[in-house]
């Protein structure tokens, strides 16, 4: 009788264990990568034309690895030089954008006249996309500066409204507190409403890093400085018609962004165990 | 304590709530003295106006109209004079029980090295060596209270205001730190102004209880506790006492029920 009560009580220690996420996320992998397969064998039966631009998962696979030893075909560098300019330019527009985020996003929570005198500017260029502004940028501000700004009107925004909504979600009764304590409206801001915002800027971050990346192929959609870029590489890899390196290129642009994520979530996590907050 | 000088004065005070176009009379006509060094207890029906009356001494809360004076000064602001002890601590998160209880100083802009010492001997008075570096959330509820004292007192505050602080803890800690008040109370002399719903623990508290009527409050009646401490709850006086202050009580608890049940 006690059998199969001691087999779910397995099953269920299985499933809310780390292992059962590690096995879901090698299913979700496999997964992905056989209907690919499956794809690009099919559309190489039916559509040959059509095939060249969904290369096998292996192919990619090759193209991933060989990028570590030898030059990329097309533009004709090194990964790491690609990687290298490509990291510059999203730290650089993402620094950018929080240096004016911060103090804007902070000063537009606190004070409702420069909110609303912000709002409607924001809220009509929020929407557009930030390729949009890639020509302008790109032919105004030349080959260092252009695919900075792109990147920096993609990380922009999700910072500005996440410090915005984390001045707005101070709780009143640190407020109450702070006064009742003797602050004035100067302390209040600088000793409670800025450390109360800090969780809520963290998640700006880690979205506005997201955004900077998606932004890179854009940013650098005309002949940038320095050997190009991650994006660049893929208009000139585009133009000999090796989608499996294209491919890989995505690779190592989904890669960097998951990476810098993760360390902005890292940083996170000891800045929540330095600061006690939860 | 000479007892005599009068800490807080309130006169006709008034409050109205404005919220959709109707109006909410929270207090209307309320009158009290509390003299320097007393402990009085504001006790009511829920919603009769007590925490109200106590933002409005805090300075929180503005006034509809009346007199309100601390130490003969009308309150118009919050200030370091009043200091406030909170249901549910509000204390900074990302604070040290140290930086918390600092916090006043540091708006103040007293010395750090003062600083510290003023800390550290509040932090000794409540009951808090060793948890100086903890933060907020790594201490039980009557712990966090703790530091909520510590933090009004190290102000140095002619007047203690406590919106039920002990609300939110379970009964042993409770009980706790009531006597742990009373013991923080003798050795500084504050004028305390403590907001409860218990009957027991404003007769275990108070010098004067004062039972506030049902919306909109006023003093119904000001009922002095003659009660040596430390009270004992089963002493027949102590019972005798919480029996009149839960008649008064009873009656308004009835009006307010009444008056919520009606339309309008």
């Amino acid at each position: 009788m006690s059998e199969p009560g001691e087999l779910g009580g397995l099953i269920a220690r299985f499933i809310a264990s780390r292992w059962y996420r590690y096995l879901l996320l090698f299913v979700s992998i496999v997964l992905f990568v056989s209907i690919w397969h499956a794809l690009s064998w099919r559309l190489n039966k039916t559509d040959p034309v059509l095939a060249t631009f969904i290369p096998y998962p292996l192919d990619v696979a090759k193209a991933f690895l060989s990028s570590f030893t030898s030059p990329i075909p097309g533009p004709e560098v090194h990964i790491w030089t690609l990687i290298a300019a490509s990291l510059e330019r999203v730290l650089l527009g993402f620094a950018l954008a929080l240096a004016i985020a911060l103090p804007l996003g902070l000063l537009m929570g606190a004070f409702k006249t420069i909110e609303y005198l912000g709002k409607p500017v924001v809220e009509l260029i929020r929407p557009i996309p930030p390729i949009a502004w890639a020509p302008v940028f790109l032919f105004a501000f030349r080959a260092f500066w252009g695919p900075i700004a792109v990147v920096f009107i993609g990380a922009f925004f999700p910072l500005l409204i996440s410090i915005i909504f984390g001045v707005r979600s101070v709780d009143p009764m640190l407020i109450d507190a702070a006064r009742t304590l003797g602050a004035k409206k100067k302390h209040l801001f600088t000793k409670v409403i800025v450390p109360s915002t800090l969780p809520y800027l963290m998640t700006g971050v880690k979205v506005g890093l997201g955004i900077a990346w998606m932004c890179i192929v854009a940013a650098e959609m005309l002949p940038v400085r320095g050997g190009g870029g991650l994006g660049y590489a893929i208009w000139t890899i585009a133009e000999i018609n090796r989608y499996d390196y294209i491919f890989a290129i995505m690779l190592f642009i989904g890669i960097l962004s998951i990476l810098t994520t993760g360390l902005a979530g890292e940083f996170e996590r000891r800045m929540y165990k330095w600061t006690g907050m939860k | 304590m000479d007892g005599h000088e009068v800490a807080i004065s309130m006169r006709d005070l008034r409050k109205v709530f404005k919220r959709d176009k109707t109006k909410v009379n929270a207090v209307d006509d309320f009158a009290l003295d509390i003299h320097a060094g007393e402990f009085v207890c504001l006790l009511g029906p829920s919603g009769c106006g007590k925490t109200t009356v106590l933002r409005m001494v805090a300075g929180l809360e503005t006034r509809t109209s009346g007199v309100l004076t601390v130490a003969g000064k009308p309150v118009i602001f919050p200030g370091s004079d009043r200091g406030m002890v909170f249901q549910e601590f509000a204390l900074f998160p990302w604070r040290t029980v140290r930086k918390n209880i600092e916090f006043g100083l540091e708006v103040k802009g007293t010395p750090e090295a003062e600083r510290h010492s003023i800390s550290s001997k509040y932090i000794d008075l409540v009951g808090l060596k060793g948890f100086e570096d903890a933060h907020p959330q790594e201490l039980s509820g009557g712990m966090k209270q703790r530091v909520g004292i510590a933090r009004a007192l190290a102000n140095d505050p002619a007047v203690l205001l406590m919106d039920e602080p002990f609300g939110s803890l379970d009964a042993q800690t409770r009980n706790l730190m009531q006597k742990e008040l009373l013991r923080i109370w003798s050795a500084t002399k504050k004028t305390i102004l403590f907001v409860t719903h218990s009957v027991d623990e404003a007769v275990f508290l108070a010098d004067h209880i004062v039972v506030m009527t049902a919306r909109p409050g006023k003093v119904r009646e000001v009922i002095d506790v003659d009660l040596p401490r430390p009270r004992d709850r089963t002493s027949r006086e102590f019972i005798a006492v919480r029996g009149r202050v839960l008649t008064e009580l009873d009656e308004e608890f009835e009006k307010a029920r009444a008056k919520e049940l009606s339309p309008e």
